[in-house]
């Protein structure tokens, strides 16, 4: 399988009690909590753990976008790829670049998007994975003022149009409901043609699942709130709706976003990451106020009905505030622990839910750069060798992985362990 | 829907060329005057029943907001399209000039429905429009519709405890269709604010002047939503209009003030 670091840029000196008294996103009071030294450390310090992660032998460094939050300071996630994306390239390191990504929903731009995403492509040699979420209601809708119930609308229009800018031969015009234009010519091209492989974020609605599938691209689920709580139902989903629509149960075609903490033991593992786990559930999803996820008009009204009924549906998001670490390892929305218990716990549900693409999430809330290198190597040098041959046996091919990326990663992955 | 009064029929009317179907409520006899409703959908409430005593009540339902079609949102694809939408509606429905009264949100439509179309009219009352902007009085509209449920009473009403307003904000009895009712409520919402997000200024300040019908002006002078400057603001733009506002009375006058609104309607319609 193959295994990527994911990872958001939160800002790591939020004052004590800060989940009392703001909420994470759109109005929280920039001058009142940040002090402008630490914002550039903490944002240095995001860069330097991604590449600190590809020089370890991880498959891929993973980013997403997020507007006026405190927990991921990335208005345009293409800005930090094109940095991590010179710098692995000059290092020789052919780590797989994800962008999970420009919320596709939200863009005005939507031709922005597609020559970014055209020239990350091309500057890694062909190592991006394109990645289109719809974007989270608060952003899209609050930070970014699409009306609520036009986002998935725009969502498919904008796709629609970048997949066509991408490999068109010729200058054409588009004559959208939302976008117009009368000559639309990239440049540059993906190198990978037609299309990069193309990964969707989603919450796991029949929908979203549906669109995946008859499209062939993959699905990318995010565990915040639970695997155990709400994973089982997601996957069998997924994979019952695969065989409906006549796709393999390729492992590939799931790629899956888990919180891990590693160190020497369990006990040392508490130790060190208890209170960065409650911090960054704390303030960062647990504060973000209900109605940032479902801006009235950006859930159908079967969808709010079905929420309503099925409370359970939310796992762990309604008790996220006060979240503790107790409640977080117990539900798995983070796995913590020795080198052998990661594996162990990871491994289970990797085979159980068949995920062939992993995202670790390995930077959470206050944890300073020196803990996340550590939790970095250890998990690559130690957890890393255990997951990469799982699905070896099968044979599957990874059609959603780039073209630019593919080569063997074991090597580098064996140099890194004695940074710890 | 709750109603007091007994004789609400249905109507559709299909517009846009057959791509969406209006429900229109109907009641009483005599004259037409349209009810344009708020963000929240379409209640039957008390006003109406008094206006049906002596007018024949048309009372369109957003497109979406019927809960037999959700998706007819989806044909009305901008906030011109649904004016014309609505001026097609009064034609099909063979409306002449009638009066149209249009609440908040529904109070931007009627308003702009008269300037659009000058002739479509006879007379026009608007009780607390969007519509317009000022920087210096925000309308906090996606400030309410994002912010905790329990805070939407002190955008809307002066007095949130009195029984109309407790009656507005209520669920249903039965448990069963609590959840029904949220998600519809939810919905409406967006369905509305498709059209008013996040700023709901449709250049409606610059065709105001074209309003050439007898105009009531109606504003709760605590206004905690669309503040009550914008009484002045709609009626030094259209010209004859009569301005009144409402002591002790918040944005949603149909719970704060409700005789004295309707009071003010019926002697201005009579």
């Amino acid at each position: 399988m193959k295994v990527s670091v994911f990872e958001q840029l939160p800002y790591r000196h939020l004052p004590a009690g800060f989940e009392d008294r703001y909420s994470s996103v759109v109005t929280t009071p920039y001058f009142d909590v940040v002090e402008p030294e630490r914002m550039q450390e903490s944002l240095q310090s995001g860069y330097a753990e991604l590449l600190h992660a590809a020089r370890a032998g991880f498959d891929g460094v993973c980013l997403t976008e997020h507007s006026q939050s405190v927990y991921d300071i990335s208005p345009n996630p293409n800005l930090m790829a094109a940095a991590v994306a010179y710098a692995t390239r000059a290092e020789g390191l052919d780590v797989a670049l994800t962008i999970l990504g420009r919320s596709l929903g939200k863009s005005r731009e939507p031709l922005k998007v597609a020559e970014e995403y055209a020239l990350l492509d091309c500057i890694t040699g062909g190592r991006l994975i394109a990645g289109f979420p719809v974007g989270l209601s608060y952003d899209a809708n609050q930070n970014g003022a699409i009306p609520a119930i036009e986002t998935r609308e725009r969502y498919a229009e904008h796709r629609e149009l970048i997949l066509k800018a991408w490999a068109a031969r010729e200058p054409f015009a588009w004559n959208g409901r939302f976008e117009k234009y009368g000559q639309v010519n990239l440049w540059p091209r993906p190198i990978q043609q037609p299309h990069p492989p193309i990964w969707i974020p989603g919450s796991g609605s029949p929908g979203t699942l549906l669109d995946i599938l008859r499209r062939d691209y993959a699905f990318v689920y995010l565990s915040w709130s639970g695997p155990k709580l709400v994973g089982r139902q997601v996957f069998d989903r997924y994979w019952e709706l695969a065989d409906k629509e006549g796709r393999d149960r390729n492992p590939y075609r799931l790629a899956f976003l888990q919180v891990v903490a590693v160190s020497e033991t369990d006990a040392r593992a508490e130790k060190e990451y208890a209170a960065h786990l409650e911090s960054h559930y704390r303030t960062g999803l647990g504060t973000v106020p209900p109605s940032g996820f479902a801006v009235p008009g950006y859930a159908e009204r079967a969808g709010i009905e079905h929420m309503v009924r099925n409370p359970g549906e939310l796992g762990m998001f309604p008790k996220m505030r006060h979240i503790t670490y107790k409640e977080i390892v117990d539900t798995q929305v983070a796995i913590v622990g020795s080198p052998a218990t990661v594996a162990d716990q990871i491994e289970a549900f990797v085979r159980e839910f068949r995920i062939g693409n992993l995202l670790v999430m390995l930077q959470n809330g206050s944890m300073p750069r020196e803990l996340t290198e550590k939790n970095i190597s250890l998990f690559a040098s130690e957890v890393l060798p255990k997951l990469r041959p799982i699905w070896d046996e099968e044979g599957w091919e990874n059609h959603w992985w780039p073209r630019g990326a593919e080569m063997p990663r074991a090597v580098a992955g064996a140099a890194a362990g004695g940074e710890a | 829907m709750a109603t007091g009064y007994a004789d609400v029929r249905d109507e559709v009317v299909d517009v846009c060329d057959g791509r969406l179907r209006l429900h229109v409520k109907v009641a009483g006899d005599g004259p037409p005057v349209v009810f344009f409703h708020p963000l929240p959908g379409l209640e039957w409430q008390p006003l109406l029943d008094r206006l049906a005593e002596r007018y024949t009540v048309y009372a369109p339902e957003h497109p979406g907001t019927s809960p037999d079609n959700p998706q007819a949102i989806r044909e009305v694809h901008t906030f011109w399209e649904l004016l014309l939408a609505y001026e097609e509606a009064l034609r099909a429905l063979g409306l002449k000039r009638p009066a149209v009264v249009g609440m908040s949100f529904g109070g931007m439509i009627a308003a702009d429905l008269a300037a659009s179309f000058p002739d479509a009219l006879s007379r026009l009352v608007l009780l607390s429009p969007i519509g317009l902007w000022r920087d210096d009085a925000p309308i906090r509209l996606v400030e309410m519709v994002t912010g905790p449920p329990e805070e939407l009473p002190t955008y809307l009403f002066k007095y949130p405890e009195s029984e109309a307003a407790q009656a507005l904000m209520a669920l249903p009895d039965d448990p069963d269709q609590v959840p029904v009712a949220i998600a519809q409520g939810a919905w409406n919402v967006g369905c509305t604010t498709k059209f008013a997000w996040p700023i709901a200024d449709h250049g409606l300040a610059r065709r105001l002047h074209r309003i050439a019908v007898p105009t009531l002006v109606l504003w709760g002078r605590d206004d905690a939503l669309v503040p009550v400057v914008y009484a002045e603001e709609f009626g030094g733009r259209i010209t004859g209009s009569r301005v009144e506002l409402l002591d002790d009375c918040g944005h949603a006058m149909q719970a704060d003030q409700p005789a004295q609104m309707v009071t003010a309607i019926t002697e201005f319609l009579a």
